[in-house]
């Protein structure tokens, strides 16, 4: 491997100072002068018809400045699917209906949030109940309360993009209700491949919703310039440019007069990519009054009312050698998106698309349904799809291993894709490491020895322990608004740069990586490098991040904006030092020298005052760019899932080592191993943390979290009753990087931040299985559940 | 959710807080308040007054007194944790006190607090948006409970860690009132009304100063043992005092042992005092008494755990906790 | 109803008029703009608000800022002295303790109270001090290895 300065390296955060100190300014913390604050009415009720608000006692109340109701609006809606088969179906405010427990009714702006809250109370609403429906299968059937009955008209938000305009008729070939996405992908001969096969094993499993838990509350604030016309607006988001777009839609705003500012993320996780109508109202309260607006969720609205994980039903059957040799395979998966469509059809083409590049399996269908139901909208989180598929999936073949008797690792050596193959949609693995993270997770947990061995030898003892493993992979970056990144590279009299990115740093240490992939590109220091990030104003389009994009795509785009201002260093030196080629000239450590003559140099300083008094002024600035998505005019089809996805897959296996205490059921995630193929880690100190906090999110997701809900209602909106890990939980963790070359990534690297969240499940309920002798076709394996499945109780 | 307006009063003698507690109504007592800012902001408290203990500086004082340790109603769960006599003589009272709420309340929150403690319910402990899907509940002042449909009171649930330690300590808390004070087991502090769990919820206007514990003999053993999800910031699912009193042959004397989150107060199962008594502890012995335990709580869904869960849990503490006593 | 309180914050005595019904958080972000004590759950349920209360770690939403009166305050902004990052600050960046940041400054208090309390934790003694912070990015590794690694053996 080539050796490198600067990338590869355990580089501290360049933002650690700022946030280690508390000067780090996150939305919350925003306070402009003369600013209201804003408060959402919501509706208490998960499906009611709105017969009449009264605002007036609450107009009249002191303090209070502007209230707002879905009557004051225009009919523009937004949703985070935005096209012509899935019309965007979300109002910033209900006008006719409300659709679950949360739902948003009006907004008041107010001197303080006291009065704002005090005005929520005063505003009359006046409901005619309706009833509900609150699983997915309950939904789907024919005498179902229906939760859309308005006719949406679809034109796609990204139509002037040239993506996915409008051919034919979309009419849904699916008769169910409340249906609000669907996918059907297929390949090779599934009836055939059954046929051939030596035995067939059909299971189906459940997982609930989980909530993203993000430490910052989301918040807005919004800055209305009347005489400039212009909308200032600081948001906790993973996109700036996205967030821009949805606004400038829905407020129809040119986008160019919204400008977001930068703030720092207190966590996202995939809950804060979508509009949400508290950011929206924050914008139009200020609007409407020409003063800063601030909308602060409390924690209770975080749970309640942005997005959560899709609960999901997933049902599976696969034909099998007795060799292990997987022939084929059926899936179904039903996601229950809630009031709103939210990501429902994306996600139902995720858990395809996230599961099929690991087993070459050659006669495969799948099929996705999302619904509607009365329950919180459900949209990306963490993973979002392949914690639910990845979790059945490899929980279904390891039950197929013990029918077989044989080692669930065999059938995945067997069955596994390797570099180079060509998946059928057309996506190439330019690098996969599988079959190195499979061997190198099952020697650290000690699969030989440990495997099915607890259980013979501790035989009717309390505690018992099981090894399980499970694996997973996940897009580095893929199609969504703006579809491509850019980088701007600026640099100064004094030979150091500004790097000029509309990435977000959500705590995943983009600006970090993508500044080590600047320094090493350009050959200068991390303290040479300042970063200008998360304005729409300033800095050139991005992604965002999510899909696990910003390494492979924003990197790209900085390292050739890096390569782009090094040629004009080198230009302006080889004047000085009388070169002719610039072939001739390297960097390093802020000096340019002649390859052949190293002693031989100017100082970046030198080039760079030559390069402005020897031509005109011109001064260096280098531009990038990266496209998110492979090169094609095949885009990918949610519904049909052809086209190809993205550049490169990230891989990983996971094992996990698990105490069961059979007395109270409670089950111990004991060790977390985790190898990731994650291409070349930027940073290492940084690529551990990901997993790390995949691994947590993962093991809290098998064990313990679950947004309860009965009749729509979630009976646990607070740190104290959703049971996310504290640090006692903190297991054993063994964490490898699993180091390939992705020829498309930036010095090789691909995704890591999401991939490893969702392999964890499945190795803990095989592990689990591993103790006990007990399966669990659910999730969260709550000690409950255990007593129960264990016959005691 | 910003807190509700109320005045607020810092009376610095025990006899200015008890005039203003008679004077007014809709008047509270604020100690470390860890609880009580919750629910005002959850709008469980609407009181219009809250009167701060914190100026009277008589009730942080731990003492020595004969053959008691008295413990003033202010001094924190840090106070207690670190008072060398009640890491030596009260090893269960020093682990309550360790399990509340995580270690950024410890310093804080009171005993009295905890003693006093409200008791809990998820359709209780929620936002008034929350709770506003729903018809108000008994421990609202509504007429009905979410949790029982068919019973006629609340069943909210007494959760605190501290009490059933004091019970089987056979503590005694100072009550003092605007005309008499009194001091009573504390057992008889609590009402068994999930709606006014305990003397000073019930509306009495009265003042808990103190707490009295007698100092057990040698041969006094004691654990607290608390079952929860997660190690810390979680209130107890089940928790479990157990204080036994040996004979010189090892036979079990006077047994207490008392129970929380499995009713709406402290809950002592009667007849495992009688099951113990002059018997030698074995296996077999504790097994059939935690069997009995269990016969006695009545927990209901006031979590998002199984009534049947609890009790099965129940009884694997409650036999862990004797059998630690036991020393088996 | 409002009141003065006179309190030590970030080593400075200070006489604060505040209002009784806000918290210490209230007042020390809105009023005051130290905003390095963070708002996560607003329920004592979470430790991002962490602030020193005569040195030992509190919840600063669940207190009433008129309970400060007397007492000596520090906040994250009191950490790093004379333009140095404190020791816990550079462990925490250099180990990789930090990442959205959010948990952070409570973190690093209740770090600074463990240590002064304790020079040489153990595992079990750092997972149990913060076992109060909730902290979603990490999964807690790094911020244990960060604060173990300050331990003086």
């Amino acid at each position: 491997m080539t050796n490198y300065n600067i990338v590869g390296k355990g580089i501290p955060r360049v933002d650690g100072p700022a946030k280690s100190t508390g000067k780090a300014i996150y939305t919350v913390d925003v306070k402009l002068p003369d600013m209201l604050y804003g408060k959402i009415l919501r509706s208490p009720y998960p499906h009611a018809r709105i017969l009449n608000i009264d605002t007036s006692e609450a107009k009249k109340l002191p303090g209070v400045k502007e209230i707002i109701t879905g009557q004051d609006l225009s009919d523009v809606r937004y949703a985070f699917v935005d096209t012509p088969r899935y019309p965007a179906d979300e109002r910033p405010l209900a006008v006719d209906k409300v659709r679950y427990i949360g739902d948003e009714v009006a907004a008041v702006a107010a001197e303080s949030e006291s009065i704002a809250e005090k005005a929520l109370s005063l505003i009359k609403v006046e409901y005619e109940i309706l009833p509900g429906v609150f699983t997915a299968e309950e939904a789907m059937k024919h005498n179902a309360p229906v939760i859309h009955d308005e006719q949406l008209e679809g034109t796609s938000a990204w139509e002037q993009w040239g993506v996915a305009q409008r051919k034919g008729s979309y009419e849904s070939e699916i008769k169910v209700n409340n249906l609000s996405g669907h996918t059907s992908v297929s390949f090779g001969d599934v009836v055939k491949g059954f046929h051939e096969s030596d035995y067939v094993r059909e299971d189906s499993f459940e997982l609930k919703a989980t909530a993203h838990c993000q430490m910052e509350p989301h918040a807005a604030v919004a800055s209305y310039d009347p005489i400039e016309q212009k909308l200032n607006v600081w948001l906790s988001t993973m996109g700036i440019f996205l967030k821009r777009f949805f606004l400038s839609k829905v407020l129809e705003m040119p986008a160019s007069k919204i400008r977001v500012h930068h703030t720092f993320v207190g966590g996202a996780f995939g809950g804060k990519i979508d509009l949400f109508s508290y950011e929206y109202c924050a914008a139009y309260l200020s609007i409407k009054t020409g003063k800063p607006v601030k909308i602060e969720l409390e924690r209770e609205e975080v749970f309640m009312t942005t997005r959560q994980r899709h609960p999901m039903i997933i049902k599976i059957k696969t034909g099998i050698r007795k060799d292990g040799t997987i022939l084929a395979q059926e899936v179904k998966a039903i996601a229950d998106n809630g009031g709103y469509r939210g990501s429902g059809p994306v996600v139902i083409f995720l858990c395809h698309g996230f599961s099929f590049p690991i087993y070459n399996i050659e006669n495969y269908s799948y099929e996705g349904f999302s619904i509607y139901t009365n329950n919180g909208i459900r949209g990306p989180q963490r993973g979002h799809g392949a914690p639910q598929i990845r979790f059945s999936i490899d929980s279904h073949l390891d039950l197929i291993a013990r029918d077989l008797g044989i080692d669930p690792i065999d059938i995945m050596r067997k069955n596994v894709r390797h570099e180079g193959d060509v998946l059928p949609n057309g996506d190439k693995l330019n690098s996969c490491g599988l079959t190195e993270c499979i061997e190198g997770a099952a020697k650290a947990i000690d699969w030989e020895n440990k495997r099915m061995q607890f259980r013979a030898k501790e035989g009717n003892r309390r505690y018992r322990r099981g090894v399980g493993i499970s694996l997973c992979s996940m897009f580095s970056g893929a199609m969504y608004y703006p579809f491509a990144s850019a980088a701007i590279v600026k640099m100064h009299d004094d030979g150091s740069a500004t790097l000029f990115t509309g990435a977000q740093d959500i705590g995943q240490g983009s600006f970090t990586t993508l500044s080590q992939v600047l320094a090493e590109e350009l050959g200068i220091g991390m303290e040479d490098i300042q970063v200008v990030a998360g304005d729409t104003d300033l800095c050139p389009i991005d992604l965002g991040s999510f899909l696990s994009g910003t390494a492979l795509v924003t990197g790209n785009a900085v390292k050739l904006a890096a390569a782009d201002a090094k040629r004009q260093v080198l230009e302006g030196a080889a004047e000085i030092l009388g070169v002719d080629d610039i072939d001739k000239l390297d960097t390093l450590e802020k000096k340019i020298f002649l390859k052949d003559n190293p002693e031989k140099s100017i100082s970046f300083q030198q080039a760079i005052q030559a390069s402005v008094l020897n031509r005109d002024g011109n001064p260096i600035i280098g531009k990038g760019f990266y496209k998110g998505y492979p090169q094609t005019d095949r885009y990918p089809s949610l519904a049909k899932g052809k086209g190809l996805f993205t550049s490169a897959y990230g891989f990983a296996a996971q094992a996990a080592e698990v105490e069961v205490d059979t007395l109270t059921g409670k089950v111990t995630l004991v060790k977390a191993v985790t190898f990731h193929d994650c291409g070349f880690p930027l940073n290492k100190t940084i690529v551990e943390g990901q997993v790390h906090g995949c691994v947590s999110m993962g093991a809290g997701q098998a064990l313990s979290e679950e947004v309860f809900l009965e009749n729509g209602q979630c009976f646990n909106p607070s740190f104290l009753s959703y049971q996310l890990p504290i640090s006692l939980d903190t297991p054993e963790s063994v964490d490898e990087l699993v180091a390939t070359i992705e020829p498309s990534g930036p010095f090789g690297a691909k995704e890591v931040g999401e991939g490893s969240v969702a392999g964890i499940l499945g190795a803990i309920g095989n592990a689990v299985h591993d103790a006990i002798g007990v399966r669990f076709y659910s999730l969260p394996i709550t000690p409950e559940k255990v007593l129960r499945a264990l016959g005691k109780i | 959710m910003r807190l509700p307006e109320f005045e607020y009063f810092e009376p610095e003698s025990l006899e200015e807080a008890i005039n203003q507690l008679a004077k007014n109504n809709s008047c509270t007592i604020i100690a470390g308040g860890t609880d009580l800012v919750v629910a005002l902001k959850q709008r469980l408290q609407n009181s219009r007054y809250l009167i701060s203990l914190d100026k009277i500086p008589s009730l942080k004082k731990i003492t020595k007194k004969d053959d008691a340790v008295i413990i003033g109603a202010m001094s924190t769960l840090d106070d207690i944790i670190n008072y060398t006599l009640i890491k030596e003589k009260f090893p269960a009272l020093r682990k309550a006190a360790w399990d509340v709420g995580s270690p950024l309340l410890r310093s804080i929150a009171t005993i009295g607090g905890n003693i006093c403690l409200n008791t809990r319910c998820r359709f209780y402990n929620q936002s008034l948006f929350w709770r506003s899907s729903r018809e108000e509940c008994f421990k609202v002042g509504g007429n009905i409970c979410h949790v029982a449909k068919k019973k006629n009171s609340c069943v909210s649930t007494f959760s605190a860690d501290i009490p059933p330690v004091l019970i089987s300590y056979g503590a005694r808390v100072k009550l003092v009132g605007a005309n008499e004070e009194r001091v009573i087991p504390l057992e008889n502090f609590y009402s068994g009304d999930g709606r006014f769990p305990n003397v000073i919820l019930s509306g009495s206007k009265e003042i808990l100063t103190e707490i009295e514990i007698p100092i057990p003999q040698n041969n006094l053993k004691s654990c607290y043992h608390k079952y929860r999800m997660r190690e810390s910031i979680d209130f107890p699912l089940i928790g479990v005092s157990v204080a036994i009193q040996f004979n010189e042959e090892k036979r079990c004397g006077d047994a207490r042992i008392i129970i929380t989150g499995a009713g709406t107060g402290p809950v002592e199962p009667a007849q495992v005092r009688g099951m113990l008594l002059n018997k030698k502890l074995n296996a077999n012995l504790i097994s059939d008494a935690a069997e009995a335990a269990v016969t006695e709580i009545y927990p209901f869904k006031t979590t998002l755990i199984s009534p049947r869960y609890k009790r099965e849990v129940a009884k694997i503490i409650i036999s862990e906790a004797i059998r630690e006593v036991g020393g088996i | 109803m409002k009141k003065t309180i006179r309190l030590v914050l970030n080593g400075e005595e200070k006489n604060l008029l505040v209002n009784v019904n806000q918290t210490l958080l209230d007042v020390l972000r809105d009023d005051l703009g130290l905003t390095g004590t963070k708002k996560g759950c607003n329920q004592g349920e979470c430790g991002a608000c962490t602030v020193l209360i005569n040195g030992k770690p509190v919840s600063s939403c669940s207190l009433l800022a008129v309970k400060a009166d007397g007492k000596s305050i520090d906040t994250i902004e009191s950490v790093a002295k004379e333009g140095h990052l404190h020791p816990i600050q550079i462990a925490f960046n250099e180990k990789g303790a930090i990442q959205c940041g959010f948990c952070t400054p409570g973190m690093i208090l209740v770090t600074k109270n463990l240590l002064e309390q304790n020079p040489n934790p153990q595992i079990d003694e750092i997972k149990e001090a913060i076992s109060g912070n909730i902290c979603r990015c990490t999964g807690y590794l790094q911020i244990i290895n960060a604060i173990k690694s300050l331990a003086k053996s």
